[in-house]
């Protein structure tokens, strides 16, 4: 499975490795996500790094996993490349998520 | 040249979803031989894997064995993207509205998980269409390019 986890100053940090978030791993994403929210309620950072193309179903599980927190923790998101980080601006998402260059400083973030 | 003289390609897949990226990235190639910047390629291969995806999510149930046809028409002034199934027709109701694409950040019931892929072709393409001829359907989509 290309993702990963791992906790670090109190927050969940979650890496995908994986180029492309999109519509064929997005169901397997959302399943591993909801796990994680329900194991560990800490502040979430995804890190995007790796991937290049995002769709709307790999928009979509992120969306539906700050959902499930219900305002309890947080989703932030780190290393979004260029690609990404227009899809975010496209579709106004970029209101929903704090978007930060680093997962060091994701997680710094307040 | 005239935009009937251009150069056409077709691509064909099977309706599974990790095939759409083969697509995806081919048409992604075709299009940095354009005068797209690299921001324009990016939407373009966004609006290519949404419309592929749709068929094979909707047209065909996510039921794999079926055709998925994209056809690239490289004009003089514009390129122009055909996705074709032979499977459930598209509501064009749907395409009747553009949708903007906005969210409420402090309305959480607003914040739509799926759903948003029409949208986000209608918002970055010059000119969508949709024509459905036997048991064909075929969505097209045109982008400008600079001459």
């Amino acid at each position: 499975m290309p993702f990963d986890t791992k906790n670090e100053s109190n927050h969940l940090v979650v890496s995908v490795d994986e180029a492309r978030l999109d519509a064929s791993i997005a169901e397997n994403f959302k399943d591993y996500l909801f796990n994680h929210i329900d194991q560990d309620a800490s502040d979430m950072v995804i890190d995007l790094s790796v991937v290049r193309f995002m769709d709307s179903s790999g928009l979509g599980v992120l969306v539906s996993a700050l959902k499930k927190m219900d305002g309890k923790s947080k989703i932030k998101l780190a290393g979004a490349q260029p690609a990404v980080l227009d899809l975010f601006h496209l579709t106004s998402m970029d209101k929903l998520f704090s978007i930060l260059p680093t997962v060091t400083e994701a997680i710094e973030e307040k | 040249m005239s935009d009937e003289t251009g150069h056409s390609l077709k691509l064909q897949i099977d309706s599974e979803l990790s095939n759409t990226a083969l697509v995806a990235m081919a048409v992604r190639g075709l299009c940095t031989m354009t005068t797209l910047s690299p921001v324009e390629v990016n939407r373009v291969e966004l609006c290519i894997v949404e419309i592929v995806n749709n068929a094979i999510e909707h047209a065909y149930d996510s039921e794999k064995g079926h055709k998925v046809e994209v056809g690239v028409d490289l004009l003089q002034s514009k390129l122009q993207f055909t996705v074709s199934d032979w499977g459930k027709s598209l509501d064009e109701s749907k395409l009747d509205e553009k949708e903007e694409l906005d969210v409420d950040g402090d309305n959480p019931a607003s914040w739509l998980c799926s759903g948003r892929g029409l949208s986000i072709v209608q918002n970055l393409m010059d000119q969508i269409d949709y024509q459905s001829e036997g048991d064909k359907n075929s969505f097209i989509m045109s982008k400008q390019i600079r001459e």
